[in-house]
């Protein structure tokens, strides 16, 4: 089995992987990082999104063998001290999750999206959204989310 | 007093777990000496099993156990149930109920049923298995659609049940209703389908299921909506104690209805966690959700409408037939029969009405619930079928259903569908939801919509629906020394956010801060009884337990706080969290610590007298009411429809956390908009196989195709039907979503001539509605059927 | 899915050799059409070669009025190429129209090419812009490139290295998604160059990516939108599944190639 050197929001690991392994097998169920989750089986709900570094990914189209030298960057990665960050905090204030299934990909591509693009437009938020699906909240809310998480990131 | 009250749109306390990606979702649950599961599902429609072999699976590599028909007979295990509240034909006769075992006996009905379950110590070696279990099938005709399914000469489903009709039921006044007709200036008539969709929450079902041999207990971890109804299933299938099994929810990444039922892979994890000593865990994949999870709507129905001269409806006459798949499955007779006719008419005052539904069973995979559950059904007919009124007789569709209106002054009101109507003012909402759109200044969208190149269609939609789901609810207290208070309710959030709104209702009725409680749900060792969650119950059946069971501990810490208070127990008054007697008063706080204190209590009192159970049981069910309007672009060109705006004023009766409201109703509006404009379940009309069997062709909806929602409430007219004055909120969006789109586009589509289009209203379907230029049959759904 | 020996050979010739010693090989580029096969086990390949660590395929050049861009070059980076931007709009429209970004971060052009999905965005470019694509051992033209429904004429082992990217008059392209899976159900993309217009519709054609000569002539013509409407388009040849039939999809070949002019001639 090939090992595999990278670093996992902010820690070195070190790990023996299938090659058939994928990321979100490797984060969940190596390194047990739960926040990660599968909603679809064709790379469409984005439930799987996380960071490579620095840009979003769907972890369960990726083997794990690929992130082999590569920052990985999961939700758990965004509140280590449990302290909620502004676009965490945002979807709080805004009632932009109900479940929680989708939450974790929708912030981690909210962030992403807002690295790329600090003041985005709604337009350009519910655009840059359409690799995650959410069944809940009609998304509305988590435009809203988005929208203030940006502008809270800017400032 | 509390530091929250009725009303506060509190924060979710579940939301700083799920936002740092520390919920505990049932794949996140991984037990010692776990295994994996896998199912063998059925490639066919129809055929006969000849064989099953499991000689070259089980001898591969990490194979366990192969569970098949043998073992269920050997067992003698028992059929799943249906708890259908309807089961009598129109004649007095029984619905036909044939038997749905876990696994597949001697035939398949569906794709995606069943056949075997594949244990293995990974999952890969679990799939690779479930390859290689070899079944030698006999293929038989396949019937898909429920109309061709009840003609003559259609595949038979069962031996025994003659045009694969489950049941005909019938509810109204028949001759009344007939009548009316015969003497009406105008008759319109149209078949509506309400197209078959699937519920898709993001998380799929699984469950973790383990069993102790020393004390023959089972527990079982499930994305359950319904624990305790799902135990008792369980158990029933097993031959065991209903105490045998614990049922436990963890969090459950949405339901919608398709986490409501007693599937059959839980039962089949339970009996191989006994069969091989060590827990078992099964996850369904997102394809085998589409073949495996229940399915809604899919019914097809004639609607006739009889107005006089001046557009007062006369009657309402619907005859519709339901497809409810191979098996009579939880509660799936019940939804095109009592479900969709009990809120037949809206609304409306109707002077007589009569309906008619027929399940019958198809080759395809189960309905049940899903987000309405014939609500939205009754509605989309009702409002089909005026606007088609409207569009066809030359009234303004404002004004008709302006003029036919419930006034206040009539309620309470028992329709002819024997709904008991008892508040709210339907006039009222109507206006002011177009006051809402009028705001938004409809011709200043229509304008430019129109300099574009594309077509303005304006709708609204008023609907009125009603709760359902399990009528009793336990809540239970426990006041603890450190200070915290655990809440322990039998509903079932799947996001609705219980944990905070049911919390909320226990502070602010016992007058304490809402901080302090810990709530705990879904959990058959938690909670004796519970309903879980359907029919829009979590505040009307749960947070009514809640409130009586605070209520009741106000009372039983009357004599506390009169001790405290130097006064006697009758004399002490209880408001806002203090205890009163005389001019000194003490806070339920104060009380609820002397209660943890014996030398503080009076005599023949205890530490811990505070705790307290409590269940609440609904009388009679509520009606949430509300209108929705919507404004859309057509592109002609493409057939492509987007929204310019949506408004929606609801009567939820009291409202505990407008926040929560609003997110029932937004998610509920994008679950109507996604099945009226792009969702859509497709079986394969010869082979019965499932065309829409994944997320590649099923469409769900995008932020980008959801429209920004202006939600209002009126809260004028609560119901005393229960002590919160709560009607229900979890499913009216999706209730009164369809109509208002559907019938929004269709304004667009006039000019063409177009008069209906069933949904989902696709691009091409638009297009092609616009070339055929309004030719449509009427009656080309139903046929001789009706 | 199955287990594979998977490798990430440095250079192209590692690559090629480890390909040639293996029973049953295949590429990897972007995967993000490779590994959801993998997962469905639509396919089983002995080995998986992933070429992320090949030096010679990413980047993108512009000279001489061609621009290259590297096989292994991802979509958000050619989106985002204010080289392409400027040289071709129009690809890089189509190139942040693929997928969803997440997607955009990893898919790459030499792998769309090579898997040659019959609703993939990237194949119209190449047929419209008449590219040449590179491999480690020829040029192919795109009309010879392309054979059919996730057929192409690469040879077993032979790597697509870059694509050459004539640039054009000018060019525009359009998509229309599928409702559900949002790949293209028509896309087209049409070029101007000295030498005629071209256009290249993908989504719709029951062989992959074809060119529709019936709106060439028009434009060849006329390069306006405005008088395609008066073109009918032949539906021999073209997809029917549940989202669109033929006669809709010879539809909105012309639609879409309306909008694309639009977009060409800088009104959209």
């Amino acid at each position: 089995m090939p090992e595999i050197s990278l670093t996992v929001n902010g820690e070195q690991i070190t790990k023996s992987v299938e090659g058939r392994t994928l990321l979100v097998e490797f984060i969940r169920e190596t390194l047990k990082l739960t926040g990660t989750h599968i909603g679809c089986d064709t790379s469409q709900c984005g439930a799987c999104t996380v960071h490579l570094n620095g840009k979003a990914v769907k972890s369960c189209t990726m083997l794990a063998v690929q992130a082999d030298g590569a920052e990985i960057t999961t939700i758990e990665g965004l509140a280590p001290d449990g302290r909620l960050n502004p676009m965490q905090q945002a979807f709080k204030d805004h009632h932009g999750l109900q479940c929680g299934f989708c939450t974790p990909g929708m912030i981690m591509r909210a962030m992403a999206l807002v690295a790329e693009n600090p003041e985005p437009t709604e337009t350009e938020v519910r655009h840059g959204l359409e690799g995650n699906i959410c069944r809940c909240t009609g998304y509305q809310n988590i435009v809203a989310a988005v929208l203030d998480g940006a502008k809270a990131l800017r400032s | 007093m509390s530091n929250v009250k009725i009303g506060d749109s509190l924060k979710r306390f579940e939301d700083q777990r799920f936002l740092t990606g520390r919920g505990r979702y049932v794949d996140d649950i991984n037990l010692d000496g776990q295994t994996r599961a896998v199912v063998v599902r059925s490639p066919y429609a129809h055929a006969t099993i000849r064989s099953i072999d499991t000689a070259a699976a089980l001898a591969m590599e990490g194979v366990l156990l192969v569970v098949t028909r043998d073992d269920w007979q050997r067992e003698g295990f028992k059929p799943m149930p249906t708890k259908s509240a309807v089961k009598t034909n129109a004649d007095g006769t029984p619905l036909k109920e044939p038997p749905r075992h876990a696994l597949a006996i001697d035939r398949v009905r569906y794709v995606g049923e069943p056949v075997a379950l594949v244990v293995a110590e990974t999952l890969s070696q679990a799939q690779a298995a479930a390859e290689a279990v070899e079944v030698d099938y006999d293929e038989l005709p396949a019937v898909v659609d429920p109309v061709q399914a009840l003609a003559p000469g259609a595949p038979q489903l069962w031996d025994g049940i003659p045009n694969n009709l489950c049941i005909d039921f019938e509810l109204g006044d028949k001759a009344g209703t007939d009548k009316a007709f015969a003497e009406a200036d105008h008759v319109v008539s149209l078949d509506i389908l309400n197209n078959r969709v699937t519920a898709v929450p993001i998380e799929t079902r699984g469950c973790v299921a383990a069993h102790d041999a020393g004390s023959d207990r089972y527990t079982l971890w499930n994305a359950s909506q319904n624990v305790h109804a799902n135990r008792d299933t369980f158990a029933e299938v097993l031959n065991i104690a209903k105490e045998q099994l614990d049922h436990i929810a963890p969090d459950v990444g949405g339901g919608f209805g398709a986490k409501n039922s007693g599937y059959p892979e839980p039962v089949l994890c339970l009996y191989a966690a006994r069969r091989l000593g060590r827990p078992v865990k099964w996850i369904n994949s997102r394809s085998e959700s589409f073949l495996s999870d229940t399915h809604g709507r899919g019914q097809t129905s004639r609607v006739e409408l009889a107005l006089t001269r001046d557009g007062r409806f006369l009657a309402l006459r619907t005859s519709t037939v339901g497809g409810i798949g191979a098996y009579a499955w939880t509660v799936g007779p019940f939804t095109p029969t009592g479900g969709s006719a009990r809120t037949q008419g809206g609304p409306y005052h109707f002077p007589a009405m009569h309906y008619r539904g027929r399940a019958v069973f198809i080759n395809t995979a189960p309905m049940d619930p899903y987000r309405g559950a014939g609500r939205p059904e009754a509605t989309f007919q009702t409002e089909r079928i005026v606007e088609y009124a409207a569009r066809t007789l030359g009234f303004d569709p404002v004004e008709l259903r302006r003029k036919n209106l419930m006034p206040p002054e009539m309620l309470p009101h028992k329709t002819p569908m024997g709904l008991d109507v008892d508040s709210g003012d339907f006039p009222l909402l109507f206006e002011e939801t177009l006051k809402m759109a009028d705001k938004a200044d409809l011709a200043a969208l229509r304008a430019k919509a129109e300099g574009a190149g594309r077509k303005f269609g304006f709708a609204i939609a008023p609907y009125l629906e009603c709760t359902g789901g399990g009528p009793k609810e336990h809540a239970g207290v426990v006041f603890n020394k450190d200070g915290s208070i655990e809440l322990a309710v039998g509903t079932s959030s799947t996001g609705m956010g219980h944990e905070t709104a049911l919390a909320q209702i226990l502070a602010a009725n016992l007058g304490v801060d809402v901080d302090r409680i810990k709530f705990r749900q879904a959990d058959t060792t938690a909670t004796p009884l519970g309903g879980g969650h359907g029919g829009s119950r979590g505040m009307e059946v749960g947070g009514n337990a809640v409130k009586q069971a605070a209520d009741e501990i106000v009372e039983l810490a009357k004599p506390v706080a009169a001790r405290l208070l130097q006064s006697e127990t009758e004399e002490v008054e209880f408001a806002d969290g203090q205890f009163q007697a005389g001019a000194s008063s003490v806070s339920m706080n104060d009380v609820i610590e002397a209660s943890l204190d014996s030398d503080k209590l009076p005599d023949g009192m205890e530490p811990g007298c505070l705790d307290h159970s409590s269940v609440f049981e609904r009388g009679v069910i509520s009606i949430p009411n509300g209108v929705h309007a919507a404004a859309v672009e057509v592109d002609p060109e493409t057939g492509v429809v987007g929204f310019l705006g949506y408004w929606v004023m609801d009567d939820f009766g009291k409202i505990i956390n407008p926040m929560l409201a609003d997110g029932q109703v937004m998610g509920g509006v994008a679950q109507g908009i996604g099945q009226a404009l792009l969702e859509d379940i497709v079986y394969d009309p010869d082979t019965g196989q499932l065309v829409t069997g994944s997320l590649m062709d099923y469409g769900l909806p995008h932020a980008d195709e959801i429209p920004n929602m202006e939600i209002g409430y009126y809260e004028g007219a609560p119901t005393k039907k229960n002590p919160l004055g709560v009607k229900g909120a979890g499913e009216a969006g999706c209730v009164g979503a369809c109509p208002a789109a559907v019938n929004a586009v269709l304004d667009a589509l006039k000019d063409y001539g177009v008069t209906h289009i069933d949904m989902p209203l696709t691009p091409m379907k638009v297009w092609k509605a616009i070339r055929a230029g309004g030719k449509h049959d009427p009656h080309g759904l139903l046929g001789d059927a009706a | 899915m199955e287990d594979f020996t998977y490798s990430r050979p440095a250079s192209l010739s590692d690559a090629v050799a480890v390909h040639g010693n293996a029973d049953d090989a295949m590429y990897m580029a972007g995967g993000q059409t490779l590994i959801p096969v993998l997962k469905q086990g639509l396919a089983m390949p002995t080995d998986v070669i992933d070429l992320g660590a090949v030096w010679q395929l990413d980047g993108i050049a512009v000279s001489g009025g061609t621009v290259t861009i590297g096989a292994m070059t991802r979509h958000a980076v050619v989106a985002a190429s204010n080289d392409v931007g400027r040289a071709i709009p129009a690809l890089a429209t189509l190139a942040g129209g693929i997928g969803d970004a997440q997607v955009r971060n990893r898919g790459t052009i030499g792998g769309s090419l090579a898997n040659n999905d019959p609703s993939a965005d990237y194949p119209a470019a190449v047929l419209g812009l008449n590219a040449t694509v590179v491999t480690d051992r020829r040029e192919l033209a795109a009309g010879g490139y392309f054979d059919g429904m996730f057929a192409t004429s690469l040879e077993p082992g032979e790597i697509i290295t870059a694509v050459k990217f004539p640039v054009p008059e000018k060019a525009g392209y359009a998509k229309f998604p599928n409702p559900a899976s949002r790949y293209a159900l028509v896309g087209v993309f049409v070029a101007k160059t000295a030498s005629g217009v071209r256009v290249a519709a993908t989504g719709a054609g029951q062989d992959g990516v074809f060119r529709v000569t019936v709106l060439e002539d028009a434009l060849n013509d006329d390069f306006r939108a405005a008088p395609l409407r008066d073109v009918t388009i032949p539906e021999d040849n073209l997809m029917t599944d549940m989202h669109a039939d033929a006669a809709y999809r010879a539809h909105l070949i012309g639609v879409m190639t309306a909008r694309a002019v639009a977009r060409a001639n800088g009104r959209d």
